[in-house]
Protein backbone atom coordinates (compact mmCIF):
# COMPACT_ATOMS: atom_id res chain seq x y z
CA UNK A 1 0.00 0.00 0.00
CA UNK A 2 0.90 3.38 -0.98
CA UNK A 3 4.10 2.13 -2.78
CA UNK A 4 4.18 3.55 -6.49
CA UNK A 5 2.93 1.33 -9.41
CA UNK A 6 6.45 2.10 -11.06
CA UNK A 7 8.46 0.14 -8.31
CA UNK A 8 6.05 -2.62 -8.39
CA UNK A 9 6.23 -2.98 -12.40
CA UNK A 10 9.95 -2.56 -12.88
CA UNK A 11 11.99 -2.90 -9.82
CA UNK A 12 9.88 -5.76 -8.47
CA UNK A 13 8.69 -7.32 -11.58
CA UNK A 14 11.30 -6.38 -13.68
CA UNK A 15 9.73 -4.60 -16.42
CA UNK A 16 8.65 -6.13 -20.11
CA UNK A 17 10.45 -9.07 -21.83
CA UNK A 18 11.93 -8.83 -25.01
CA UNK A 19 13.09 -5.37 -24.82
CA UNK A 20 9.89 -4.11 -25.46
CA UNK A 21 8.45 -1.05 -23.41
CA UNK A 22 5.70 -1.29 -20.91
CA UNK A 23 1.95 0.62 -22.17
CA UNK A 24 -0.10 0.02 -19.81
CA UNK A 25 -0.97 -1.79 -16.32
CA UNK A 26 -4.70 -3.39 -15.26
CA UNK A 27 -5.25 -3.01 -12.08
CA UNK A 28 -7.94 -4.69 -10.00
CA UNK A 29 -8.96 -7.65 -12.05
CA UNK A 30 -11.96 -7.79 -14.54
CA UNK A 31 -13.78 -4.96 -13.19
CA UNK A 32 -11.02 -2.66 -12.93
CA UNK A 33 -9.46 0.20 -15.22
CA UNK A 34 -6.11 0.13 -17.44
CA UNK A 35 -3.65 2.44 -16.35
CA UNK A 36 -1.04 4.03 -18.75
CA UNK A 37 2.74 4.73 -17.91
CA UNK A 38 2.41 8.50 -17.14
CA UNK A 39 0.24 7.31 -14.32
CA UNK A 40 2.89 5.36 -12.85
CA UNK A 41 3.83 7.44 -10.50
CA UNK A 42 0.36 6.85 -8.50
CA UNK A 43 0.54 4.86 -5.29
CA UNK A 44 -0.97 1.71 -4.83
CA UNK A 45 -4.33 3.71 -2.99
CA UNK A 46 -7.98 2.88 -3.03
CA UNK A 47 -8.63 6.49 -3.57
CA UNK A 48 -5.62 7.47 -5.68
CA UNK A 49 -6.79 4.33 -7.74
CA UNK A 50 -10.15 5.21 -8.38
CA UNK A 51 -9.83 8.82 -8.58
CA UNK A 52 -7.70 7.52 -12.08
CA UNK A 53 -10.39 5.17 -13.18
CA UNK A 54 -9.35 1.74 -11.69
CA UNK A 55 -9.34 0.66 -8.52
CA UNK A 56 -7.43 -1.87 -6.23
CA UNK A 57 -9.91 -4.50 -6.98
CA UNK A 58 -8.18 -8.20 -6.32
CA UNK A 59 -4.85 -6.88 -5.99
CA UNK A 60 -3.61 -8.32 -9.14
CA UNK A 61 -1.67 -6.42 -11.66
CA UNK A 62 -2.06 -6.91 -15.56
CA UNK A 63 1.27 -5.56 -16.92
CA UNK A 64 0.82 -5.36 -20.80
CA UNK A 65 3.89 -3.77 -23.40
CA UNK A 66 3.18 -2.24 -26.74
CA UNK A 67 2.25 -5.35 -28.43
CA UNK A 68 -0.71 -5.48 -26.57
CA UNK A 69 -4.11 -3.68 -28.38
CA UNK A 70 -6.00 -1.83 -25.86
CA UNK A 71 -9.28 -2.02 -27.69
CA UNK A 72 -8.92 -5.95 -27.89
CA UNK A 73 -8.51 -5.75 -23.79
CA UNK A 74 -11.29 -4.08 -23.12
CA UNK A 75 -13.21 -6.79 -25.60
CA UNK A 76 -11.83 -9.34 -23.76
CA UNK A 77 -12.68 -8.00 -20.17
CA UNK A 78 -16.09 -7.22 -21.44
CA UNK A 79 -16.52 -10.56 -22.95
CA UNK A 80 -15.56 -12.29 -19.05
CA UNK A 81 -17.70 -9.82 -17.56
CA UNK A 82 -20.93 -10.67 -19.99
CA UNK A 83 -20.31 -14.34 -18.60
CA UNK A 84 -20.68 -13.71 -15.13
CA UNK A 85 -23.66 -11.30 -15.03
CA UNK A 86 -26.60 -12.64 -13.86
CA UNK A 87 -28.81 -10.99 -16.21
CA UNK A 88 -31.55 -9.69 -13.49
CA UNK A 89 -31.01 -6.05 -14.34
CA UNK A 90 -31.35 -3.85 -17.91
CA UNK A 91 -28.39 -1.81 -18.01
CA UNK A 92 -25.91 -4.65 -17.28
CA UNK A 93 -27.65 -7.29 -19.24
CA UNK A 94 -28.33 -5.32 -22.28
CA UNK A 95 -25.78 -2.75 -22.00
CA UNK A 96 -22.25 -5.06 -21.70
CA UNK A 97 -24.20 -6.80 -24.50
CA UNK A 98 -24.36 -3.45 -26.82
CA UNK A 99 -20.65 -2.55 -25.64
CA UNK A 100 -19.15 -5.63 -26.64
CA UNK A 101 -21.43 -5.61 -29.66
CA UNK A 102 -19.70 -1.51 -30.34
CA UNK A 103 -16.44 -2.37 -29.35
CA UNK A 104 -16.46 -5.83 -31.54
CA UNK A 105 -17.41 -3.55 -34.36
CA UNK A 106 -14.53 -1.13 -33.86
CA UNK A 107 -12.18 -4.48 -33.94
CA UNK A 108 -13.69 -5.74 -37.01
CA UNK A 109 -13.44 -2.85 -38.89
CA UNK A 110 -16.88 -1.75 -38.97
CA UNK A 111 -16.42 1.22 -36.14
CA UNK A 112 -17.58 4.86 -37.37
CA UNK A 113 -16.98 8.02 -35.61
CA UNK A 114 -19.86 8.39 -33.53
CA UNK A 115 -19.73 4.80 -32.42
CA UNK A 116 -17.20 6.36 -29.24
CA UNK A 117 -19.33 9.14 -28.06
CA UNK A 118 -22.40 6.07 -27.91
CA UNK A 119 -19.72 3.88 -26.12
CA UNK A 120 -19.03 6.51 -23.67
CA UNK A 121 -22.50 7.52 -22.47
CA UNK A 122 -24.00 3.92 -22.84
CA UNK A 123 -20.53 3.06 -20.52
CA UNK A 124 -21.71 5.69 -17.94
CA UNK A 125 -25.48 5.06 -18.00
CA UNK A 126 -24.80 1.48 -17.14
CA UNK A 127 -21.73 2.42 -13.97
CA UNK A 128 -24.64 4.40 -12.62
CA UNK A 129 -27.47 2.81 -13.50
CA UNK A 130 -27.17 -0.98 -12.60
CA UNK A 131 -28.01 -3.17 -9.86
CA UNK A 132 -25.08 -4.63 -7.94
CA UNK A 133 -21.54 -3.82 -7.97
CA UNK A 134 -20.65 -5.77 -11.08
CA UNK A 135 -22.72 -3.62 -13.07
CA UNK A 136 -21.52 -0.45 -11.26
CA UNK A 137 -17.68 -1.22 -12.36
CA UNK A 138 -18.83 -3.17 -15.35
CA UNK A 139 -18.20 -0.49 -17.99
CA UNK A 140 -14.30 0.48 -15.71
CA UNK A 141 -12.42 -1.48 -18.73
CA UNK A 142 -14.27 0.23 -21.20
CA UNK A 143 -14.50 3.95 -19.62
CA UNK A 144 -10.14 3.41 -18.53
CA UNK A 145 -9.22 2.24 -21.77
CA UNK A 146 -11.48 5.36 -24.01
CA UNK A 147 -9.39 8.18 -21.11
CA UNK A 148 -6.14 7.24 -21.94
CA UNK A 149 -5.67 5.20 -25.44
CA UNK A 150 -8.50 7.04 -27.46
CA UNK A 151 -6.20 7.57 -29.70
CA UNK A 152 -5.78 3.41 -30.33
CA UNK A 153 -9.39 3.15 -30.63
CA UNK A 154 -9.50 6.69 -33.27
CA UNK A 155 -6.83 4.81 -35.35
CA UNK A 156 -9.30 1.18 -35.18
CA UNK A 157 -12.08 3.69 -36.92
CA UNK A 158 -10.57 6.46 -38.83
CA UNK A 159 -7.30 4.31 -40.41
CA UNK A 160 -8.62 0.97 -39.96
CA UNK A 161 -5.61 0.33 -38.52
CA UNK A 162 -4.76 -1.82 -35.29
CA UNK A 163 -1.28 0.10 -34.26
CA UNK A 164 -0.44 -3.06 -31.55
CA UNK A 165 -1.16 -5.46 -34.50
CA UNK A 166 -3.81 -7.55 -32.94
CA UNK A 167 -6.62 -6.77 -34.25
CA UNK A 168 -6.90 -9.96 -37.12
CA UNK A 169 -9.45 -8.02 -39.25
CA UNK A 170 -7.30 -5.22 -39.31
CA UNK A 171 -3.57 -6.59 -40.16
CA UNK A 172 -1.62 -8.32 -43.09
CA UNK A 173 1.21 -10.57 -42.79
CA UNK A 174 3.75 -9.91 -44.90
CA UNK A 175 7.46 -11.06 -45.39
CA UNK A 176 10.17 -8.23 -45.30
CA UNK A 177 12.66 -9.16 -48.87
CA UNK A 178 15.83 -7.70 -47.13
CA UNK A 179 15.42 -9.48 -44.33
CA UNK A 180 14.46 -13.27 -45.28
CA UNK A 181 16.79 -15.33 -46.70
CA UNK A 182 14.94 -18.18 -47.57
CA UNK A 183 14.96 -20.68 -44.70
CA UNK A 184 12.31 -22.01 -45.01
CA UNK A 185 11.28 -22.36 -41.88
CA UNK A 186 7.88 -20.11 -41.85
CA UNK A 187 7.01 -22.33 -44.93
CA UNK A 188 6.60 -25.63 -42.96
CA UNK A 189 5.36 -23.99 -39.65
CA UNK A 190 2.38 -22.41 -41.87
CA UNK A 191 -0.67 -24.88 -41.08
CA UNK A 192 -2.72 -23.12 -43.75
CA UNK A 193 -0.39 -23.72 -46.59
CA UNK A 194 -0.11 -20.22 -47.06
CA UNK A 195 3.40 -19.19 -47.73
CA UNK A 196 4.52 -19.80 -50.99
CA UNK A 197 8.75 -19.99 -51.93
CA UNK A 198 11.92 -22.35 -52.70
CA UNK A 199 15.26 -22.19 -50.75
CA UNK A 200 17.19 -19.54 -50.91
CA UNK A 201 14.67 -17.59 -52.18
CA UNK A 202 12.54 -14.60 -50.40
CA UNK A 203 9.49 -16.09 -49.45
CA UNK A 204 5.83 -14.76 -50.22
CA UNK A 205 2.95 -14.99 -48.08
CA UNK A 206 -0.83 -15.32 -49.60
CA UNK A 207 -2.79 -12.75 -47.99
CA UNK A 208 -6.24 -14.79 -49.40
CA UNK A 209 -5.01 -18.27 -47.48
CA UNK A 210 -3.48 -16.11 -45.01
CA UNK A 211 -5.65 -16.63 -41.19
CA UNK A 212 -3.17 -14.15 -39.33
CA UNK A 213 -2.68 -16.81 -36.86
CA UNK A 214 1.14 -15.45 -36.26
CA UNK A 215 2.84 -19.09 -36.04
CA UNK A 216 5.10 -17.92 -38.91
CA UNK A 217 6.09 -14.39 -37.00
CA UNK A 218 6.97 -16.78 -33.80
CA UNK A 219 8.96 -19.07 -36.15
CA UNK A 220 10.96 -16.35 -37.87
CA UNK A 221 14.56 -16.33 -36.72
CA UNK A 222 15.36 -12.92 -38.56
CA UNK A 223 12.60 -11.14 -37.60
CA UNK A 224 11.75 -10.89 -41.16
CA UNK A 225 7.64 -11.23 -41.10
CA UNK A 226 6.06 -8.16 -40.66
CA UNK A 227 2.39 -7.17 -39.29
CA UNK A 228 1.26 -4.00 -40.57
CA UNK B 1 -52.69 2.39 12.71
CA UNK B 2 -51.21 3.58 10.03
CA UNK B 3 -47.91 6.14 10.30
CA UNK B 4 -47.13 8.63 8.55
CA UNK B 5 -43.81 10.53 7.06
CA UNK B 6 -43.08 13.77 5.55
CA UNK B 7 -40.92 12.99 2.48
CA UNK B 8 -39.60 15.59 -0.26
CA UNK B 9 -40.46 14.68 -3.91
CA UNK B 10 -39.38 17.16 -6.38
CA UNK B 11 -39.85 20.25 -4.11
CA UNK B 12 -43.13 18.74 -3.14
CA UNK B 13 -43.73 18.17 0.87
CA UNK B 14 -45.58 14.75 0.55
CA UNK B 15 -47.23 13.03 3.28
CA UNK B 16 -46.82 9.57 2.95
CA UNK B 17 -47.66 5.89 4.42
CA UNK B 18 -44.47 4.58 6.19
CA UNK B 19 -43.49 1.51 4.58
CA UNK B 20 -44.64 2.19 1.16
CA UNK B 21 -42.11 2.82 -1.88
CA UNK B 22 -41.38 6.29 -3.02
CA UNK B 23 -42.61 5.32 -6.29
CA UNK B 24 -46.06 4.19 -5.11
CA UNK B 25 -46.10 7.68 -3.55
CA UNK B 26 -45.06 9.48 -6.23
CA UNK B 27 -47.63 7.89 -8.51
CA UNK B 28 -50.62 8.20 -5.49
CA UNK B 29 -49.80 12.11 -5.66
CA UNK B 30 -49.41 12.38 -9.45
CA UNK B 31 -45.79 12.39 -10.41
CA UNK B 32 -44.76 10.56 -13.65
CA UNK B 33 -41.82 8.52 -12.84
CA UNK B 34 -42.20 5.82 -15.61
CA UNK B 35 -42.10 1.85 -14.68
CA UNK B 36 -42.03 -1.35 -16.36
CA UNK B 37 -41.36 -4.31 -13.93
CA UNK B 38 -43.18 -2.49 -11.65
CA UNK B 39 -47.44 -3.81 -10.82
CA UNK B 40 -49.11 -2.39 -7.70
CA UNK B 41 -49.83 -5.68 -6.55
CA UNK B 42 -46.44 -7.35 -7.01
CA UNK B 43 -43.39 -7.52 -4.73
CA UNK B 44 -40.48 -5.54 -6.45
CA UNK B 45 -37.59 -6.53 -7.75
CA UNK B 46 -36.21 -3.20 -9.07
CA UNK B 47 -35.11 -5.26 -12.82
CA UNK B 48 -35.91 -2.70 -15.43
CA UNK B 49 -33.98 0.15 -13.58
CA UNK B 50 -36.54 2.87 -15.79
CA UNK B 51 -37.80 4.09 -11.94
CA UNK B 52 -34.61 5.66 -11.21
CA UNK B 53 -34.68 9.13 -9.33
CA UNK B 54 -31.77 10.68 -7.50
CA UNK B 55 -31.85 10.42 -3.50
CA UNK B 56 -30.05 13.15 -1.85
CA UNK B 57 -28.22 11.91 0.93
CA UNK B 58 -26.21 14.30 2.77
CA UNK B 59 -25.66 16.44 0.13
CA UNK B 60 -24.29 13.83 -2.54
CA UNK B 61 -27.37 12.24 -4.33
CA UNK B 62 -27.02 8.61 -5.74
CA UNK B 63 -29.21 7.14 -8.09
CA UNK B 64 -31.60 4.75 -7.06
CA UNK B 65 -34.56 2.77 -8.33
CA UNK B 66 -37.57 4.11 -6.42
CA UNK B 67 -39.54 1.29 -6.17
CA UNK B 68 -37.17 -0.68 -3.76
CA UNK B 69 -36.48 2.44 -1.97
CA UNK B 70 -38.85 2.95 1.21
CA UNK B 71 -40.07 6.34 2.19
CA UNK B 72 -38.26 7.52 5.39
CA UNK B 73 -38.53 10.68 7.46
CA UNK B 74 -36.98 13.95 5.83
CA UNK B 75 -35.77 12.32 2.68
CA UNK B 76 -35.07 14.36 -0.29
CA UNK B 77 -35.99 12.54 -3.83
CA UNK B 78 -35.08 14.14 -7.24
CA UNK B 79 -37.28 12.20 -9.98
CA UNK B 80 -36.77 14.50 -13.26
CA UNK B 81 -33.25 16.14 -13.30
CA UNK B 82 -31.26 16.35 -16.35
CA UNK B 83 -29.23 13.23 -15.10
CA UNK B 84 -31.81 11.17 -14.43
CA UNK B 85 -33.78 12.11 -17.84
CA UNK B 86 -30.56 11.15 -19.42
CA UNK B 87 -30.03 8.03 -17.76
CA UNK B 88 -33.75 7.20 -18.37
CA UNK B 89 -33.75 7.88 -21.83
CA UNK B 90 -30.57 5.47 -22.48
CA UNK B 91 -32.05 2.34 -20.55
CA UNK B 92 -35.07 3.01 -22.55
CA UNK B 93 -33.45 3.32 -25.81
CA UNK B 94 -31.32 0.17 -24.98
CA UNK B 95 -34.92 -1.52 -24.37
CA UNK B 96 -36.57 -0.36 -27.51
CA UNK B 97 -33.87 -1.68 -29.60
CA UNK B 98 -34.27 -5.11 -27.60
CA UNK B 99 -37.90 -5.63 -28.24
CA UNK B 100 -39.52 -3.09 -30.10
CA UNK B 101 -42.82 -5.61 -30.96
CA UNK B 102 -44.92 -4.07 -28.07
CA UNK B 103 -46.96 -0.83 -27.71
CA UNK B 104 -46.17 -0.79 -24.41
CA UNK B 105 -41.92 -0.71 -24.88
CA UNK B 106 -42.63 1.66 -27.83
CA UNK B 107 -44.64 3.75 -25.84
CA UNK B 108 -42.19 3.48 -22.46
CA UNK B 109 -39.48 5.13 -25.26
CA UNK B 110 -41.76 7.79 -26.55
CA UNK B 111 -42.58 8.49 -22.67
CA UNK B 112 -38.67 8.67 -21.67
CA UNK B 113 -37.61 10.89 -24.70
CA UNK B 114 -36.18 8.46 -27.43
CA UNK B 115 -36.33 9.91 -30.62
CA UNK B 116 -33.57 8.10 -32.11
CA UNK B 117 -32.06 4.48 -31.86
CA UNK B 118 -28.25 4.79 -32.50
CA UNK B 119 -28.21 0.39 -32.09
CA UNK B 120 -29.32 -1.82 -34.05
CA UNK B 121 -32.73 -3.78 -33.45
CA UNK B 122 -32.68 -7.00 -31.85
CA UNK B 123 -36.85 -8.59 -32.38
CA UNK B 124 -36.37 -10.46 -28.86
CA UNK B 125 -39.39 -11.49 -27.49
CA UNK B 126 -38.76 -11.38 -24.07
CA UNK B 127 -37.75 -8.12 -22.10
CA UNK B 128 -37.56 -10.29 -18.75
CA UNK B 129 -39.40 -7.55 -16.58
CA UNK B 130 -40.19 -10.39 -14.38
CA UNK B 131 -44.16 -9.82 -14.10
CA UNK B 132 -44.95 -13.38 -15.20
CA UNK B 133 -42.79 -15.08 -12.81
CA UNK B 134 -43.96 -12.45 -9.78
CA UNK B 135 -47.51 -13.43 -10.94
CA UNK B 136 -47.00 -16.95 -10.91
CA UNK B 137 -45.61 -17.00 -7.54
CA UNK B 138 -46.94 -14.33 -5.65
CA UNK B 139 -50.38 -14.41 -6.80
CA UNK B 140 -51.22 -17.90 -7.67
CA UNK B 141 -48.69 -19.67 -5.34
CA UNK B 142 -48.32 -21.89 -8.32
CA UNK B 143 -44.57 -21.23 -9.24
CA UNK B 144 -45.16 -22.84 -13.07
CA UNK B 145 -42.66 -21.02 -14.36
CA UNK B 146 -39.22 -19.00 -13.23
CA UNK B 147 -36.19 -17.39 -14.56
CA UNK B 148 -33.39 -19.95 -16.27
CA UNK B 149 -29.65 -19.17 -16.58
CA UNK B 150 -27.88 -16.58 -16.12
CA UNK B 151 -27.05 -13.31 -17.99
CA UNK B 152 -27.56 -13.84 -22.15
CA UNK B 153 -29.23 -17.38 -21.04
CA UNK B 154 -31.94 -15.91 -18.97
CA UNK B 155 -35.15 -16.87 -19.92
CA UNK B 156 -38.39 -18.21 -18.35
CA UNK B 157 -39.26 -21.24 -18.55
CA UNK B 158 -41.28 -24.34 -16.92
CA UNK B 159 -38.99 -26.24 -14.48
CA UNK B 160 -36.71 -28.40 -16.52
CA UNK B 161 -38.89 -27.20 -20.03
CA UNK B 162 -42.02 -29.11 -19.26
CA UNK B 163 -45.07 -27.84 -18.26
CA UNK B 164 -45.86 -28.88 -14.67
CA UNK B 165 -49.32 -30.18 -13.58
CA UNK B 166 -49.77 -27.04 -10.90
CA UNK B 167 -50.08 -24.83 -13.62
CA UNK B 168 -53.29 -24.46 -14.28
CA UNK B 169 -52.88 -22.33 -17.56
CA UNK B 170 -54.88 -19.75 -16.16
CA UNK B 171 -53.48 -17.27 -18.01
CA UNK B 172 -52.20 -14.21 -15.81
CA UNK B 173 -48.81 -14.69 -17.26
CA UNK B 174 -49.78 -13.58 -20.49
CA UNK B 175 -52.46 -11.02 -19.53
CA UNK B 176 -49.58 -9.64 -17.51
CA UNK B 177 -46.92 -9.14 -20.38
CA UNK B 178 -45.88 -6.17 -21.71
CA UNK B 179 -45.04 -8.05 -24.84
CA UNK B 180 -48.04 -9.25 -25.69
CA UNK B 181 -49.72 -6.05 -27.06
CA UNK B 182 -48.84 -5.57 -30.82
CA UNK B 183 -47.64 -1.74 -32.13
CA UNK B 184 -50.42 -0.03 -33.66
CA UNK B 185 -49.25 -0.69 -37.12
CA UNK B 186 -49.01 -4.67 -36.88
CA UNK B 187 -46.45 -6.46 -35.83
CA UNK B 188 -43.31 -5.89 -36.88
CA UNK B 189 -41.30 -8.35 -39.29
CA UNK B 190 -37.55 -9.21 -38.48
CA UNK B 191 -35.86 -6.11 -40.58
CA UNK B 192 -38.61 -3.63 -40.19
CA UNK B 193 -37.68 -2.66 -36.62
CA UNK B 194 -38.39 1.01 -35.88
CA UNK B 195 -39.43 3.34 -33.40
CA UNK B 196 -42.55 4.01 -33.68
CA UNK B 197 -43.28 7.68 -32.21
CA UNK B 198 -46.90 7.92 -33.48
CA UNK B 199 -48.41 8.74 -30.16
CA UNK B 200 -45.89 11.75 -29.74
CA UNK B 201 -48.47 13.79 -29.72
CA UNK B 202 -49.86 12.13 -26.58
CA UNK B 203 -46.70 14.06 -25.06
CA UNK B 204 -47.57 17.76 -26.11
CA UNK B 205 -49.34 17.82 -22.59
CA UNK B 206 -46.75 16.06 -20.49
CA UNK B 207 -43.83 18.15 -21.89
CA UNK B 208 -45.63 21.50 -20.55
CA UNK B 209 -46.46 19.53 -17.18
CA UNK B 210 -42.95 18.48 -16.66
CA UNK B 211 -42.74 15.40 -14.03
CA UNK B 212 -46.63 15.69 -13.51
CA UNK B 213 -49.15 12.86 -14.48
CA UNK B 214 -51.35 14.11 -17.13
CA UNK B 215 -53.36 11.01 -17.09
CA UNK B 216 -51.22 10.38 -20.75
CA UNK B 217 -53.26 7.49 -22.42
CA UNK B 218 -49.63 6.03 -23.04
CA UNK B 219 -49.57 4.35 -19.46
CA UNK B 220 -52.22 2.32 -21.19
CA UNK B 221 -50.28 1.00 -22.99
CA UNK B 222 -46.98 0.01 -20.34
CA UNK B 223 -49.68 -0.59 -17.58
CA UNK B 224 -48.71 2.43 -15.22
CA UNK B 225 -49.58 1.82 -11.64
CA UNK B 226 -52.50 4.63 -11.94
CA UNK B 227 -54.28 2.45 -15.01
CA UNK B 228 -53.97 -1.07 -12.95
Amino acid sequence: MGTPIHTVVFDIGGGAGNGNRVKAVQTGGPSGGCLPVDKFDLPIDFDVLYQAGSMVGSGGMVVMDEETCMVDVAKYFLTFLQDESCGKCLPCRLGIDRMLEIITDITEGRGKPEQLDLLEELADTVAQTALCGLGKTAPNPVLSTLRYFRPEYEAHINEKTCPAGVCKALITYSIDPDKCNGCGVCLRACVYGAITGTKKQVHIIDTQLCQKCGICRSECKFDAIRVA
Amino acid sequence: MLQYVNVNIDGAIIHATKGTSVLDTALEYGICIPHLCHVPYLSDIGACRLCIVEHVVNGRSNVTTSCTLNVEEGMVIMTNTDRIRKLRRNLAELLVAQAPNSRAIQDIALRCGVREVRYPFRNEDCVLCGRCVRACTEVWKARAIGFVGRGKDRHVDYPFGIRPDFCKQCGTCIQICPMTIPPCGGPMKPGEERLCGDCESQLIIADETVGSCVWCKLGEGFACGRYV
